[in-house]
C-alpha cells in the first residue's frame, strides 16, 4: 500500500553507513530489532543513542496514552514530510494491528472517527509544525478545553519535540527510505508482523516518575527543570549536555545554531536563554543582534557564517531542498561535523517548539 | 478407515475455507487497490492545487475545508513584497508571433519563480507580464527583507543567463524591472463566493508595484523603498536615487538602486 508522502522528492544519501557494535547494540537492546540506520549516525554517539532515546514509546510517557502519542507521531511526520520517520511510523501501528482503511483516514486527516481529546492533541501537532510557537497559547487553550492537564500538554510537546527532531535527524542526509516504505506490502513482512509486534510490544513500555538527578546548567535548563519528574526531563536533559560537550562544532557555533532556530521561530523565551549563554561565551548582545538580524557580522568565523546561514533552512523546509542545501556542506565540512550540525539543528528544532509552550503557557 | 472417513469432511470444510478466505483476500486487495487508486487522485489533485496557491495553504484548505459564509480569513502580518515587470512586452508581443511569445513569456515566468523560491518567497500571481511575490506571508520570516532582494538579484541573473539563451536563437532580449517594500498589510483567502486567491494586500504590495514603474525614470532594474533599505544586510551595496514623484503617495520619495553584493560577503553568502 503506497505512503501518502511516496511523491514527495527525496534525494540520494548524504552520508556512508559505518558500522558500531556499540551502538548497534544499544539499540538492539533498547527497541528488540535491529536498527541499520542507526550506522548512518555513527561518527556522533550523542545523536546516534539520542536517535534510540527520544522514541516516546521506550519509558518516556507517564500521563499522555501511548495511543494518542503514536498518532501524534505519525501526524507531525507527515506535516513535516519525513518520510523515514513516516514510513516508521506507519510500520508501527500497522504492526499493532491498526487497519490500512484507519491509517489511511488518518493520513488524509479525517479525524472524525477519533475521541474529542485524540483530535484536540493531533489538531495541536498539526499547529505546531504548521506555525511553531507563534502559535501555542491558542494550541495550549485548545488542549486545556479538551481536558488535557498540564503534566500530559508537557509530555503532549515533549512528543510533538521529540517528532520534529526525528523528523530533521532523518530527513536532512535523505536516510535511505524506500525498502521501508516497501514493507507493508512484502509476504514476509506479512508472516512476521505478529512476532515483531511482540518484540517490539514487550520492550515498549510506560515510564515512571523520575526526579532529576541534578540541577542543569546547560541553556534550555530551565526547560528540564519545569519538566522534572516527568521520565522524559532526565533523558532529554542528558542528551542535551552530551550534544554540549560534544567536540565535533565549537559550544559557540552550536549556541549560533540554536540562537538562529530559536530567532526563526520567533520564541522570545528561547532567545533570552541562549542570548545569556552567547554572553558568556564573549558575543555580547548588540554584536549578537547584529549577527542574528542578516545572519553575518566580522565577528563570524566562516564555519559559523556557513552553519548558521543552514540552520535557517531546517526551521521550515521541503526535504528534497533542504538535503541540496545540506548536500553543499559536504565539501566544506568534515564527516563527524556535518553529522553534528544536523543532529544540532535537529535538537534545536525540537526544543525550541517544545520550550515555547511549555516555559510560555504552563 | 473410519479416521479416513471421519477426514474427508475435515479436508472438504478446510478446502472450503480456504477458498473462502482467499475470496475474501481478492476482495480486500481490490479494494485497496480502488483506495490506493481515490488516494493517488486526491493527491495529484492536491499536487494540481499546490500550482495554484502555496503549498502550506492548499494542506491548510485540506484540513480546515472552505468556509464560504465565513467570509474571507485574512490575519495581519508584516511581509515584503516583491513586483517583478517585464519592461517593452508591449512593443515585444507586436512584433513577434503569439507562440514565440508565449514560449519567451513562459520561459521568464519559470525562472523568476525558481529564483523566488530558490530564496524562501512565494509567487502569489501573475498579473499580465507582471509577477507578484511575497516574502515571509507563509510562515515568520524575520530575514524577508535580505531574501527579497536576494531573490532580485537571482532574477536578475537568470534573465541575464534566459537573454543569452534568446540570442542563440536570434529572438529579442526581454529587460525587467524590480520593485520591493516591506510593511505591515494582511494575508489570507481573498475574493468573491465563487472565486478566492491566497493573497497578501496592503500598502507593500501597492508600493512595490509604483517602484517597479520607476525603475525605467531612473534607468535602473531593481529599486528598494527606504524601509527595506532600513532593514537589509549592510553587504548589499546600494545607490540613493533622487527623490521622485510616486503615483498614490503625497511626497516625492528618495529610492535605492541595489547594485550588488560587496565581494567580501559574496563569497561566503551560497
Amino acid at each position: 500500500m503506497a505512503s501518502a508522502l511516496e511523491h514527495v522528492a527525496w534525494e540520494t544519501c548524504l552520508v556512508d553507513p559505518q558500522p558500531d557494535r556499540a551502538l548497534e547494540a544499544y539499540a538492539r537492546q533498547k527497541t528488540g530489532i535491529p536498527v541499520p540506520s542507526i550506522r548512518y549516525f555513527t561518527p556522533v554517539p550523542w545523536l546516534a543513542r539520542a536517535l534510540i532515546d527520544l522514541h516516546p514509546e521506550y519509558g518516556l510517557l507517564l500521563h499522555l496514552d501511548q495511543n494518542v502519542a503514536d498518532l501524534l507521531t505519525l501526524i507531525v511526520s507527515q506535516e513535516n514530510s519525513c518520510r523515514f520517520c513516516y514510513a516508521v511510523q506507519r510500520m508501527l501501528l500497522w504492526g499493532q494491528g491498526m487497519s490500512e482503511a484507519r491509517i489511511q483516514r488518518l493520513e488524509q486527516e479525517l479525524s472524525a472517527g477519533l475521541a474529542p481529546r485524540t483530535a484536540a492533541a493531533i489538531a495541536f501537532g498539526r499547529t505546531q509544525s504548521r506555525l511553531g510557537p507563534a502559535a501555542a497559547r491558542d494550541a495550549c487553550q485548545a488542549l486545556r478545553r479538551a481536558g488535557f492537564g498540564e503534566e500530559e500538554m508537557k509530555e503532549i510537546a515533549f512528543t510533538v519535540a521529540a517528532t520534529d527532531f526525528l523528523n530533521r535527524a532523518y530527513t536532512i542526509p535523505a536516510i535511505p527510505v524506500r525498502a521501508l516504505e516497501r514493507m507493508p506490502d512484502q509476504l514476509l513482512s506479512w508472516l512476521l508482523r505478529p512476532i515483531i509486534n511482540r518484540i517490539m510490544e514487550r520492550h515498549r513500555s510506560r515510564g515512571q516518575a523520575t526526579p532529576l538527578e541534578r540541577a542543569p546548567s546547560y541553556p534550555y535548563a530551565r526547560l528540564i527543570e519545569r519538566c522534572a519528574g516527568l521520565p522524559s526531563a532526565p533523558v532529554l536533559g542528558r542528551i542535551i549536555e552530551e550534544m554540549w560537550v560534544s567536540p565535533h562544532l565549537t559550544r559557540r557555533c552550536k549556541l549560533l545554531i540554536f540562537a538562529v532556530i530559536a530567532r526563526g521561530l520567533g520564541c522570545e523565551v528561547c532567545a533570552q536563554e541562549i542570548s545569556k549563554a552567547l554572553e558568556a561565551e564573549g558575543l555580547n548582545e548588540p554584536m549578537l543582534a547584529r549577527v542574528l538580524t542578516h545572519l553575518d557580522a566580522p565577528e563570524l568565523d566562516e564555519t559559523e557564517r556557513l552553519l548558521m546561514r543552514f540552520a535557517r533552512e531546517t526551521i521550515w523546509f521541503e526535504p528534497a531542498a533542504l538535503q541540496r542545501r545540506a548536500r553543499s556542506l559536504r565539501d566544506r565540512l568534515s564527516v563527524p561535523q556535518l553529522i553534528e550540525v544536523i543532529g544540532v539543528t535537529a535538537l534545536s528544532n525540537g526544543l525550541c517548539r517544545m520550550n515555547a509552550m511549555v516555559m510560555d503557557h504552563s | 478407515m473410519t479416521l479416513i472417513f471421519a477426514m474427508v469432511p475435515a479436508v472438504v470444510l478446510a478446502a472450503v475455507l480456504a477458498a473462502a478466505l482467499y475470496h475474501q483476500w481478492q476482495r480486500v486487495r481490490n479494494l485497496q487497490r480502488q483506495l490506493q487508486a481515490a488516494a493517488a487522485d486526491l493527491e495529484s489533485l492536491q499536487n494540481a492545487c499546490a500550482r495554484l496557491a502555496p503549498a502550506g495553504v492548499v494542506q491548510r484548505l485540506v484540513a480546515d475545508g472552505i468556509q464560504l459564509d465565513a467570509g474571507p480569513a485574512a490575519e495581519g502580518k508584516v511581509a515584503t513584497a516583491l513586483f517583478v515587470d517585464l519592461i517593452g512586452f508591449t512593443a515585444m508581443s507586436e512584433r513577434l508571433e503569439p507562440e514565440i511569445l508565449l514560449r519567451i513569456i513562459n520561459g521568464y515566468y519559470q525562472r523568476v519563480s525558481e529564483a523566488i523560491s530558490e530564496h524562501r518567497g512565494h509567487v502569489g500571481s501573475f498579473v499580465g507580464d507582471g509577477i507578484v511575490a511575497y516574502f515571509g506571508v507563509i510562515q515568520p520570516n524575520p530575514w524577508q527583507c535580505d531574501d527579497a532582494v536576494h531573490a532580485a538579484l537571482a532574477i536578475r541573473a537568470s534573465t541575464r543567463a534566459y537573454n543569452a539563451e534568446l540570442a542563440r536563437e536570434g529572438l529579442p532580449p526581454i529587460a525587467i524591472g524590480i520593485g520591493i517594500d516591506r510593511g505591515p498589510g494582511f494575508a489570507g483567502l481573498m475574493g468573491s463566493r465563487e472565486r478566492r486567491e491566497y493573497a497578501f494586500i496592503g500598502r507593500p504590495v501597492n508600493l512595490a508595484a509604483r517602484l517597479q514603474a520607476l525603475t525605467r525614470l531612473h534607468g535602473v532594474d531593481i529599486l528598494v523603498s527606504e524601509a527595506l533599505r532600513t532593514d537589509l544586510d549592510p553587504g548589499f551595496i546600494l545607490t540613493p536615487m533622487p527623490a521622485a514623484a510616486v503615483k498614490g503617495f503625497a511626497e516625492p520619495m528618495v529610492t535605492y538602486a541595489v547594485e550588488g553584493r560587496s565581494a567580501d560577503r559574496e563569497r561566503v553568502a551560497e
